[in-house]
C-alpha cells in the first residue's frame, strides 16, 4: 500500500483509498479486454491505470472505436467488458440474447452532457429549445414556426451573416442523443459540418466567431463559451455538473459499461476488481478529473448493490 | 555416363529449375493480384445485395432513394444523406449518394485544376530549359513532397490554412488578381533586357531568380489588397460576396480542399510528366529548333504531342488519386453534404463518408451496407478511370510512336 500512498497526492484519493474495502488487497493477476465508445476511452484508460496501481498483475486491454463495435464484440465474444455511451437499442439486444440466452448485464458507470458551445467572443449566453432546433434542423419538430440561419435572427448584432453550424457525424452517439433531444428526433441541415469527433468540433468554433456546434462537455476549452438552455418556461439551466448529476439539463446522458455476466453467477475476479475501482469514490474522482460527471451518491451504491460488490463471502 | 560431364547438366537443370520457379511466382503473383481486385469486387458486391434483395437480415431500400430527389415529398433539401434518421411510417430514407458522389468529383476537379498546369508547366520547364544542376536538386525535392502523408496536408490545411484564408479572403484574391500578369510580366521584360544581363540571368535558372520577383509580388498583393477590397467591394469582401453574390463562405470549402489536394497530386504528375518529357529524343527538338521553330512551338507542336502519352497518364494518375483521397478531404471539407457550385462552400466526398462512419456501422446493417454501396461506387468509378486511362494512352502512343516519345 505505501508505494500507492506516495503516489497519491491529492487528499481526496487518499481518503477514498483508505475507505476502500480490504478485500482490494487480495491479488488479482489477468488481462481484461474491453472494446466500444471513443468517447470513453480517456476514462477507461485512466481506470485501467488506477486498476493496475491496485492490482499490478492486471492490464486492461482497450480498443475504442466507437460504441457500435462493443455489441458485436461482446455478442462473438471476444470482450466481456464493453464500455458505451449510449444505451444498447432493440437489435444489438436481442442479438446478444440470441446467442447467449440471457440479456447483457448494463452497468450506468458516469454521466455526460452535451453542451452547444460558440466563439468566447460571442455574446449569445443561452438558447431556447425551439430556437436551437430551428438554428439545426430544417425539420423544426420541436415546434419552431421559422428557420434560424443568421445571427441576426436571435437579436445580435455581432457576429454579423450567416450561422456556421458545427456538429458530430452520423452513427456517433453524440450525434444521436442531440438529435434525439434537441432536434426532437428531426433532421439536421446538410450544412452541418461533420466533424469526427467532439474535439474537433471545439477546435473549429474555437477559431471562428460565427460558428456554433455540439460537443461532449469534457471537451469544453477555454476557446468556447458553453450556452445555457433555456426550458419552456424561460428557466435557464446550465451545463454546470449538479445540473447534470440531477438531470436537469436535458441533454445529458448516462455512460455504460456493457457485462457479459450469466445470470445467477459472480463476476471473475479481475473484472470484479475493475467494477469495484469504477464504482468506488476514487473511480468516481477520475470521472470528475476528466471533465464528466459522476454518478449521483445513491445510484452508484445501488450498482454496488446490484453487482454485490460489498458482498464478503464471495 | 562418363562421371566430368555431369556438373554441368546437374547446373543446367538447377537453373531451369530456378527458371521455372521464378516464371511461376510470377505468375502467381501476377494471377494474384487480380484475384484479390476481383475478390474485393465481388465482396462489395456480396455485402450490398441484401439491400436491394430481401433476404430477411436487412432493411432493402428502393434503389431510387439512392439518387432521386427528396422535392416532391415536400422536404427542404433536394438531396440528403442522413442514414441514421430517425424516420417516420410515411417517410422516404434520406440516403442519397447524389451529394457524397458531387463531393467527390468536385474535390478532385478543384484539385486537377490547380496541380495541372503547376505540374504540367513545372515539367516542361524542368525537362526542356532548366540547367541541368538545378534539375538535379530540384525533381528529388519535389518528388520528396509526394512523400508527405495526406494526413499531414489535411492538418495544415483544415487547422492552419482554411482559418487563414476566411481572414485573409482580399488577399488571396489579390494574389490570384497579381501574380499571373505578374509572372508574365517577368516573361515579357526578361525579353527586352540587354544581352549581358540576360547572360547573368540565364533561362535555365529562372527557378532561382524569380523567387525574389515572386516574392515582391506576394508582398505588393497584401500590400494592395486594403485598397482592392475598399474600391471593388466597397470594403469587406465578405460582405459584399454575400450580399451582392448571395454567396455564404465556409470555413473548410471546396477551395481550401482544391488547394491542399492540388498540392498532394502534383508531385506524381510532375514527377509523371517530366519523365515521359526528358523521354522525347533530344534530336526532335534541336531538329524543330533548326528548322525555324521558337521554343514555345517547338515545345508545344513536338515535345509535347510525342510525350502526350505520358502526360496523359500522369494526369489520370493525379484524377485517381485526387477521388480516392481521403484525409485530406475529411479534414478540409468541412463534410457537409452540399451540393452547389460555389467553391466557398464545404462539401462531402464518399471517401471520407466512408472512413468517419465505418467504424461506428454496425456489421450487416443498413447503414454499414450503404456505406459499402459509396465504396463500390468509388471502386467502379476509379476502374473506369483507370481503364479510360489505359485506352486512351494506348491509342496515342500509337499514333506517335514514330517519334519515338513517351514510355
Amino acid at each position: 500500500m505505501s508505494a500507492i500512498l506516495r503516489r497519491c497526492l491529492a487528499p481526496w484519493l487518499l481518503l477514498a483509498m483508505l475507505g476502500a474495502p480490504q478485500a482490494l488487497a487480495q491479488q488479482v493477476a489477468g488481462t481484461l479486454g474491453a472494446v466500444g465508445s471513443d468517447t470513453m476511452a480517456g476514462l477507461m484508460l485512466r481506470w485501467g491505470e488506477a486498476l493496475t496501481r491496485q492490482h499490478p498483475g492486471i492490464r486492461l486491454q482497450l480498443q475504442t472505436s466507437g460504441s457500435a463495435s462493443a455489441p458485436p464484440a461482446l455478442v462473438a465474444g471476444t470482450t466481456r467488458l464493453g464500455p458505451m455511451s449510449r444505451p444498447m437499442n432493440e437489435a444489438e439486444r436481442r442479438a446478444f440474447i440470441e446467442r447467449h440466452g440471457y440479456p447483457p448485464r448494463e452497468v450506468a458507470v458516469a454521466r455526460d452532457a452535451l453542451v452547444v458551445v460558440v466563439h468566447r467572443h460571442n455574446p449569445l449566453e443561452s438558447l431556447g429549445e425551439r430556437e436551437l432546433d430551428a438554428i439545426f434542423s430544417d425539420s423544426r419538430r420541436c415546434g419552431a414556426r421559422e428557420g434560424i440561419n443568421r445571427w441576426r435572427q436571435l437579436g445580435l448584432d455581432e457576429p454579423e451573416g450567416r450561422i456556421r453550424l458545427h456538429g458530430r457525424n452520423a452513427a456517433s452517439g453524440t450525434q444521436a442523443l442531440f438529435r434525439r433531444v434537441a432536434l426532437c428526433g428531426g433532421h439536421f441541415r446538410p450544412e452541418v459540418n461533420e466533424h469526427p469527433g467532439s474535439a474537433a468540433v471545439v477546435a473549429a468554433v474555437a477559431e471562428d466567431p460565427r460558428a456554433i456546434g455540439y460537443a461532449g462537455l469534457n471537451h469544453l476549452t477555454p476557446g468556447v463559451k458553453a450556452l445555457a438552455r433555456r426550458d419552456a418556461e424561460g428557466t435557464r439551466h446550465f451545463p454546470d455538473p449538479r445540473a447534470v448529476r440531477r438531470g436537469d439539463y436535458a441533454l445529458s446522458r448516462d455512460l455504460y459499461l456493457y457485462l457479459n455476466l450469466p445470470p445467477g453467477e459472480s463476476l471473475p475476479a479481475a473484472e470484479r476488481a475493475f467494477l469495484d475501482l469504477v464504482l468506488s469514490p476514487a473511480g468516481q474522482a477520475i470521472v470528475e478529473e476528466l471533465g464528466f460527471v459522476a454518478l449521483p451518491e445513491t445510484r452508484r451504491l445501488r450498482q454496488r448493490q446490484g453487482l454485490a460488490l460489498d458482498d464478503a463471502g464471495r | 555416363m562418363p562421371d566430368s560431364s555431369s556438373p554441368p547438366s546437374i547446373r543446367r537443370r538447377l537453373r531451369q529449375g530456378r527458371d521455372r520457379l521464378a516464371t511461376v511466382l510470377v505468375t502467381a503473383g501476377g494471377i494474384g493480384v487480380i484475384a484479390a481486385l476481383l475478390a474485393i469486387g465481388v465482396f462489395l458486391v456480396v455485402e450490398v445485395v441484401p439491400l436491394f434483395w430481401p433476404t430477411g437480415a436487412t432493411e432493402t431500400i428502393s434503389p431510387q432513394a439512392l439518387w432521386l430527389s427528396l422535392e416532391a415529398a415536400g422536404d427542404p433539401a433536394r438531396y440528403r444523406w442522413d442514414p441514421t434518421a430517425t424516420l417516420g411510417t410515411d417517410e422516404a430514407a434520406r440516403v442519397s449518394l447524389v451529394p457524397l458522389a458531387w463531393g467527390t468529383l468536385e474535390a478532385a476537379a478543384w484539385a486537377l485544376l490547380i496541380a495541372v498546369p503547376l505540374a504540367l508547366g513545372a515539367a516542361a520547364h524542368s525537362a526542356l530549359f532548366m540547367a541541368p544542376r538545378l534539375r538535379s536538386r530540384l525533381k528529388p525535392t519535389l518528388e520528396l513532397m509526394e512523400a508527405l502523408p495526406g494526413v499531414v496536408i489535411g492538418f495544415v490545411a483544415g487547422l492552419v490554412l482554411a482559418p487563414w484564408v476566411e481572414r485573409h479572403l482580399a488577399d488571396v484574391l489579390a494574389m490570384l488578381v497579381l501574380l499571373v500578369p505578374g509572372l508574365l510580366l517577368a516573361g515579357g521584360l526578361w525579353s527586352r533586357l540587354p544581352p549581358r544581363l540576360q547572360q547573368a540571368m540565364p533561362l535555365g535558372w529562372a527557378g532561382l531568380w524569380l523567387l525574389p520577383w515572386l516574392l515582391l509580388l506576394l508582398v505588393a498583393a497584401h500590400a494592395l489588397s486594403p485598397w482592392l477590397e475598399a474600391w471593388a467591394f466597397g470594403g469587406d469582401l465578405r460582405h459584399w460576396l454575400e450580399v451582392r453574390l448571395g454567396l455564404d463562405i465556409a470555413v473548410r470549402n471546396a477551395m481550401i480542399v482544391g488547394m491542399a489536394m492540388g498540392f498532394a497530386v502534383m508531385p506524381s504528375v510532375y514527377a509523371l510528366a517530366e519523365d515521359a518529357l526528358s523521354g522525347v529524343p533530344r534530336s526532335l527538338a534541336e531538329g524543330a529548333q533548326a528548322l525555324g521553330a521558337t521554343r514555345w512551338q517547338t515545345l508545344w507542336r513536338v515535345v509535347l504531342p510525342a510525350a502526350s502519352p505520358g502526360i496523359f497518364s500522369a494526369v489520370m494518375i493525379g484524377a485517381g488519386r485526387a477521388v480516392g483521397e481521403t484525409m485530406i478531404v475529411l479534414m478540409a471539407s468541412g463534410n457537409a453534404a452540399l451540393m452547389t457550385w460555389n467553391p466557398l462552400d464545404g462539401l462531402r466526398s464518399l471517401a471520407a463518408t466512408i472512413a468517419i462512419e465505418l467504424p461506428e456501422a454496425g456489421p450487416g446493417g443498413q447503414h454499414y451496407r450503404l456505406l459499402l454501396l459509396a465504396a463500390l461506387l468509388l471502386f467502379a468509378f476509379t476502374f473506369l478511370v483507370n481503364t479510360l486511362a489505359e485506352l486512351v494512352r494506348t491509342r496515342l502512343r500509337l499514333r506517335y510512336r514514330r517519334l519515338g516519345g513517351g514510355p
